[in-house]
């Protein structure tokens, strides 16, 4: 399904040689298991951030170590580990953005026994006391992971980083202008393809592609005979199969706030320090967690939400309820509750039966499609 | 007729049943009395610093324990589908899914039902689950809302941590301080919701606090006697001693009370039954079958240990009141799995034969160190484990015959 240059992008996800080569160059490469680490920090002390994501129809291993009914991320996760499918992963960092993301860190540290491991301290409260402590945790992680990846920490070269994630967000930006167009010139499917290949390579390798292939997008013929526009809701969504079905239904996704995509490329560095890290990972309006006093983090998502649909142009919404994620299952039914659009929800359960959910798709499609 | 149900034996239970009628009673007096006041009502979760519910004089409501009740009573089955149908996922916490369909149709829930809140506090000492449920719950009630943010602690923040006092010898400063900022942080937000504080009421309480922290560490060690001294129907009820009561005075006499029975059959060197195999558990109880603790305890399988228990008790340091908060977080289940080595301590010095966990469908918390610790057992002890599905509000998942029926073959193996 994927055209070219996608299937370039995806293969680079989905064959991890890029990954190898570096390793083999002598960089170590460092695992995220949440979209909320802070990736300037490795990249700027000479590790590669890589955001680990088993791609597995089944996790039989996992399963023999971890309830069956915990999200499809995490289990993929510990599968790739078990596995040995990470066998090129030096180290991981973990977030302590939810339940499973805490557990499935100390799994991965039980069970695979990475060479490093990290815990980021996220705070849930987006105030000053919080600011200030979350500045020093980001600073601790810093100082734990040169002395593993024995160097030091220099400002010069995080201001670097930031520049390169930057260039990376604003990328994303331009990508998105072409999925948001009338005629949209990028699948759903396809720009899952770039966002994976975007965690799978060195941020600045990944920039000199997309920037050198930006024009032949552009030119790319735009999907004119779609009948719904749809923004995409939910976590750590990757499943090309799905994104398909949705396509050869009538829909075209022209936004969302996935973990995978946007929920992990939103929001710059205003600043080169990590002060301004800080500032820009305790904002990420996406994240479950961290919300302004007085206020509620899901508020805070919504609005993020609707601030996507209206750049967009999303004539109604698809929630991908992973039926073990935890994120989805307290604040889906806000999302369905205060949605002016119409909303369908996806119960999601891995392995997927795609065909089980075309019907459903067909169906909101013919009730709120044009065409 | 098999050999082990043959095998029944006498149940002889340490007798805080009477105790425990007196303290629900103080308690349940004392809730009364504040809402007749028009005190404020706040909704806490467990490990929260129950103290400051006494030190400020504020109606509290622990959406956990009543949850618990309504498993006991048989109406958390209709109020988890009630949740369902709003939209809730069912692999969430049994508890939040009670709590919300007690809000969406108190009708089909156990009377009396919570007081509605008029504050929220949450924390993360435990789960990420109590804050996104605090959130939910905050938003349906339209109320403020607190957090206390607590670290989950790893090698490099916390070192050798008692299973019981939780005392360690170091822990990460830079976390300490912060979460007791925020803890700073909840009695300016406390005072905002039900007035000044009283300094000298906030050391009375916590003076009560560490001498009931005391006793409940005393009690839960002398159950590591041999034979065991009581049986889980009446030590699991202490976390709500522990977790929601900590620092009243009604704690501080039942479990004076429970400490001298104890200590009683302990010197007797009586136990609850004719000891045949020592068994460490783990897991929240399940509420809607707790006869099951007693059935194995009549086939001689006592419980000398309960980790969810031991997990809700710490030590209580009046002099420092903050650190002691703090030190509420510093349990196994709030932490990477290194700190399964006090396990396995409580474990060696219990002399147990056999474990029995129990997988709490929903609660990633519970479930998902399920299987590491039952490999740290078999790894360091030599130790079989048996992993029972068992949901703490939701009996379908865990119909009670099957579970006798597994625990019967278990046994029948360690024999």
């Amino acid at each position: 399904m994927l055209r070219e240059p996608f299937r370039e992008f995806y293969n680079i996800f989905s064959r991890k040689e890029r990954l190898r080569e570096y390793r083999k160059n002598g960089r170590k490469i460092i695992g995220t298991i949440c979209n909320n680490v802070p990736e300037e920090i490795i990249h700027s002390l000479g590790g590669v951030p890589v955001r680990l994501i088993g791609e597995y129809e089944n996790t039989p291993l996992a399963n023999s170590k971890a309830p069956s009914w915990m999200c499809s991320y995490a289990r993929g996760v510990l599968e790739g580990g078990l596995s040995g499918d990470f066998d090129f992963v030096d180290g991981i960092v973990g977030a302590t953005t939810d339940d499973t993301k805490l557990h499935l860190f100390s799994a991965y540290r039980f069970y695979v026994k990475p060479s490093f491991s990290y815990m980021v301290q996220f705070p849930y409260v987006n105030d000053e006391l919080s600011f200030e402590f979350f500045t020093k945790e980001l600073r601790r992680f810093a100082e734990k992971l040169s002395s593993f990846l024995s160097t030091n920490f220099i400002d010069e070269r995080l201001e670097k980083s930031i520049d390169v994630y930057n260039e990376f967000r604003e990328l994303c930006e331009k990508l998105e202008e072409l999925r948001r167009d009338d005629a949209p010139k990028i699948t759903a499917s396809e720009w899952m393809s770039l966002m994976l290949a975007s965690n799978a390579m060195l941020k600045e390798d990944f920039n000199s592609m997309v920037s050198a292939r930006l024009d032949e997008l552009k030119e790319m013929d735009g999907m004119k005979d779609y009948r719904l526009r749809i923004h995409l809701s939910g976590t750590d969504f990757y499943h090309l199969g799905l994104l398909n079905l949705l396509g050869e239904c009538g829909a075209v996704v022209v936004s969302d706030d996935l973990c995978t995509s946007a929920g992990y490329y939103s929001g710059f560095v205003e600043g080169t320090d990590i002060e301004s890290l800080a500032k820009r990972y305790m904002g990420c309006t996406a994240c479950v967690m961290t919300a302004h006093p007085g206020k509620l983090s899901v508020e805070e998502r919504l609005n993020f939400i609707w601030q996507r649909i209206d750049e967009s142009g999303a004539e109604a919404i698809v929630i991908l309820k992973d039926r073990g994620c935890e994120v989805c299952g307290h604040q889906c039914p806000w999302i369905v509750m205060e949605s002016e659009l119409p909303v369908l929800v996806l119960d999601l359960d891995f392995p997927l039966s795609v065909e089980q959910y075309r019907t459903r798709i067909e169906a909101f499609i013919e009730a709120h499609g044009g065409g | 007729m098999n050999d082990i149900q043959a095998s029944e034996q006498v149940w002889n239970p340490l007798g805080y049943k009477e105790l425990y009628r007196d303290l629900f009673k103080r308690h349940l007096t004392r809730q009364e009395h504040l809402l007749s006041k028009k005190r404020p009502v706040g909704w806490f979760f467990s490990f929260h610093p129950s103290e400051l519910i006494y030190v400020f004089d504020v109606v509290s409501a622990f959406p956990e324990q009543y949850s618990a009740y309504c498993a006991a009573r048989g109406s958390s089955v209709d109020l988890i589908d009630t949740s369902i149908a709003k939209g809730y996922s069912h692999f969430l916490c049994d508890y939040f899914k009670t709590t919300v369909g007690s809000i969406v149709e108190p009708e089909k829930a156990t009377k009396p039902l919570m007081p509605k809140p008029d504050f929220i506090v949450d924390s993360r000492a435990l789960c990420v689950g109590h804050h996104e449920m605090a959130e939910v719950f905050a938003k349906y009630y339209g109320v403020p809302r607190y957090t206390v943010n607590y670290p989950y602690w790893t090698p490099d923040s916390l070192k050798n941590v008692d299973e019981l006092t939780k005392e360690a010898e170091w822990a990460e400063e830079l976390y300490v301080e912060y979460t007791t900022k925020r803890l700073h942080g909840l009695i300016e937000f406390m005072e905002s919701v039900a007035g000044e504080m009283d300094e000298d009421k906030f050391k009375e309480v916590f003076k009560k606090s560490e001498k009931t922290s005391r006793l409940l560490v005393e009690i839960l060690n002398m159950m590591m006697a041999k034979p065991t001294p009581g049986s889980q129907r009446e030590i699991g009820d202490l976390v709500f001693i522990a977790f929601f009561v900590l620092g009243s005075d009604y704690a501080y006499e039942f479990c004076h009370r429970a400490y001298q029975l104890i200590k009683d059959r302990v010197k007797r060197g009586e136990g609850v039954s004719d000891e045949k195999h020592r068994l460490l558990t783990f897991g929240i109880m399940p509420w809607h079958s707790l006869s099951l603790y007693e059935y194995c305890e009549k086939l001689g399988a006592t419980f000398p240990v309960n980790l969810y228990v031991n997990a809700s008790v710490h030590l209580v340091d009046s002099s420092k009141p903050f650190e002691s908060m703090v030190r509420r977080s510093m349990h196994f289940t709030n932490a990477t799995y290194d700190m399964l080595d006090s396990v396995v301590r409580a474990a060696k010095k219990a002399d147990i034969d056999a474990a029995l966990l129990l997988e709490n469908t929903g609660c990633r918390i519970t479930s998902m160190i399920i299987r590491p610790l039952a490999d740290t057992l078999r790894e360091e002890l030599g130790v079989q484990s048996l992993i029972l599905e068992a949901p703490q509000c939701d009996a379908r998942a865990m119909p009670l015959e099957r579970a006798k029926t597994q625990i019967e073959a278990f046994l029948e193996s360690l024999s």
